[in-house]
This record gives C-alpha cells, sequence and structure tokens, in this order.
C-alpha cells in the first residue's frame, strides 16, 4: 500500500507530460508535511487532538521519510502543537516530494526522464508506469466528494490533502467541485492535521499580502 | 484507556463508552462498535462519561458509522460529555454522524 505522501505525488503527476502539477506551490508544500503526519497516524506512531501532537511509539516504521520525521520529533518535546510541527517541517525544507517520487519509481510506478530545453536547461519528467495506481487514487477521490456516505479514513484524508494542493481539479470537474463544496469542506474539517495545513497556508498568504502591500 | 459496558433497551443496544479514547484505545473502540452492530440494527454510542477523544478515537467512530451505513443500520451518538463535545463541534461531526443529546431509549 503506497502512503499518503506517495498518494498525493502520484495525484500531482501530469498523466500525459510526466511532469509535476500543482496550482498552489506552497499549498502543497504545507500539505505534503500534512501527508507525513497522516502517514505517522495511521502506523498508530502520533495521536493529535484539536491542537496538540502527541508520540505515542518511536519504533522504526520501515520508511525512510517517515523515520526520519518522527525521530526528528522525539528529539524536539518541546515543540508540541501539531501548527508548531507543522511549520517546523515546512521551513525545513525537507524534500518529501522527491523522497516520494524516488519511492514511486522504485516501485515501478513511475519512470525518471531527464531532458535537456535548449540543450541548456535540466527539465526533469515522471512519466506514469503504472497508470492503475493512479487512476484508482483518482477514483478514490472523486467517490468520496461525489457520494454522500462516509469514506474510509485514508480517502478523508486524501480528500482534505487534496483539497489545499489545488489537486480536485484533476479527479474532479468545475462544476462537481463547485456543487460538492460543502462536502468538500466538511471531510477536509474533519481531521486536526488537515485544518492546520489550511491554517498555515491562510497564514503564509496573509504575510505575503502584507509583504507585497509594502513592497508596493 | 477506555471501558465499555453494553445493554439492550428499548430495541436499541447501548454501548457506553468511560474514559479516554486515544490511538491506544481506537482500536478496541471500533472492535466494540462493529461487533455491536453485526448483532443490533440499533446502535447507541454513551459518551457521557467518556473524557477525551482524539483524532485516532474519532477515526475509530467514523469507521464505526461508515460500517453501520454498509449494513443499513442505525447508529447514534449520544450525550456527549463537555470535553468531547468541544472536539465534535470543532471537527463538525454533526455534519456526517447522527448526533443525539440523549439516548434515544
Amino acid at each position: 500500500m503506497l502512503t499518503m505522501l506517495e498518494e498525493i505525488v502520484l495525484l500531482a503527476v501530469d498523466e500525459q507530460t510526466g511532469h509535476l502539477r500543482s496550482t498552489r506551490q506552497f499549498g502543497t508544500a504545507y500539505a505534503l508535511v500534512g501527508a507525513v503526519f497522516f502517514d505517522l497516524a495511521l502506523l498508530r506512531k502520533i495521536d493529535t487532538d484539536t491542537e496538540a501532537i502527541r508520540i505515542i511509539d518511536t519504533s522504526p516504521t520501515g520508511n525512510a521519510t517517515l523515520d526520519r520525521i518522527l525521530a526528528g520529533m522525539a528529539a524536539r518535546p518541546q515543540l508540541t502543537t501539531v501548527r508548531e510541527w507543522i511549520e517546523e517541517i515546512f521551513h525545513g525544507r525537507q524534500d518529501l516530494e522527491g523522497e516520494a517520487l524516488a519511492s514511486l519509481i522504485r516501485h515501478g510506478i513511475l519512470r525518471h526522464e531527464k531532458s535537456k530545453l535548449l540543450w541548456i536547461i535540466d527539465v526533469e519528467r515522471f512519466p506514469v508506469a503504472d497508470s492503475q495506481r493512479q487512476r484508482l487514487v483518482t477514483l478514490r477521490l472523486r467517490d468520496a466528494v461525489l457520494s454522500d456516505g462516509i469514506p474510509d479514513t485514508r480517502d478523508i484524508m486524501l480528500v482534505s490533502l487534496a483539497e489545499p494542493c489545488g489537486l480536485l481539479g484533476y479527479a474532479l470537474t468545475e462544476a462537481q467541485i463547485a456543487a460538492r463544496r460543502q462536502r468538500i469542506e466538511t471531510l477536509s474539517n474533519l481531521e486536526t492535521i488537515s485544518r492546520k495545513v489550511t491554517a498555515a497556508i491562510a497564514g503564509l498568504d496573509a504575510t505575503m499580502r502584507q509583504a507585497m502591500a509594502k513592497i508596493v | 484507556m477506555i471501558e465499555v459496558t453494553q445493554q439492550t433497551r428499548s430495541g436499541w443496544c447501548v454501548v457506553e463508552v468511560r474514559g479516554r479514547a486515544d490511538a491506544e484505545a481506537a482500536d478496541r473502540l471500533e472492535e466494540t462498535l462493529r461487533a455491536a452492530l453485526e448483532g443490533h440494527p440499533k446502535v447507541a454510542a454513551d459518551f457521557s462519561a467518556l473524557d477525551y477523544i482524539s483524532s485516532a478515537g474519532i477515526r475509530a467512530v467514523l469507521q464505526a458509522a461508515r460500517a453501520a451505513e454498509g449494513r443499513g443500520a442505525e447508529f447514534a451518538v449520544c450525550s456527549l460529555s463537555a470535553p468531547v463535545r468541544k472536539v465534535f463541534d470543532t471537527s463538525g461531526l454533526h455534519h456526517v454522524l447522527k448526533i443525539h443529546g440523549e439516548l434515544p431509549c
């Protein structure tokens, strides 16, 4: 089974071109941190309440990315809230996307191609080698949004991460997203981690707007 | 750690949950509620003595509610304690769960 981090990155790969697509760069960076926390929560390594994050078990998961983050959290007990940890990992500039891509390539789901643009600029592409995996993630996302039932835990997490990444539009039409806006917000609000990811993005947006206002 | 008791009243299986529904207790909570749903068409989870619920606990309740949907069973979460109500309100769980102020029986 893929991790939440891998599923979100896989969703971001354009099946036609092999390029990574995202309409919200910072949103994606924050959401990938959220994906790691969801992976750790699913493995019962951490737990959260409305504000705090608690480490339950520091034994290794076998996944290098998750183990590195978990060890880092265990070493910094002074950080106790979900928001503090989201900011800490975001500002640490960890290459979560690159690690997930490498793992997807190892699993044979993506390929890695390098080429030159104008004979000078390196261009990387990640063509889909196993399109079924990406289609399944897309289908789960669509079903979770378009149905009225209670989705599986992982699918609730998937919706709540795809939304701040701006990835819903690759699984659903604009009309479907507009018609199901309340449902998307309901699912995105269920989890503390996604609420805090959304708050972190809003905080960054506000900071950037203030900075731009000063420049102008 | 949670303590669970179960009794049948007026056609409802009432599962009373006491203590802390956190990551350590989440599997037991989900298993208990699912087992109740397998044997009864109407299950009420009484959370009046539940002191704390974490995200893992909420996921357990949501997955039990999902199982109830799949079986066509009725599942109600009832009598939330004040700290648990606060968590449910923050998460907007009333949009996806049937939450009753009091037990339906």
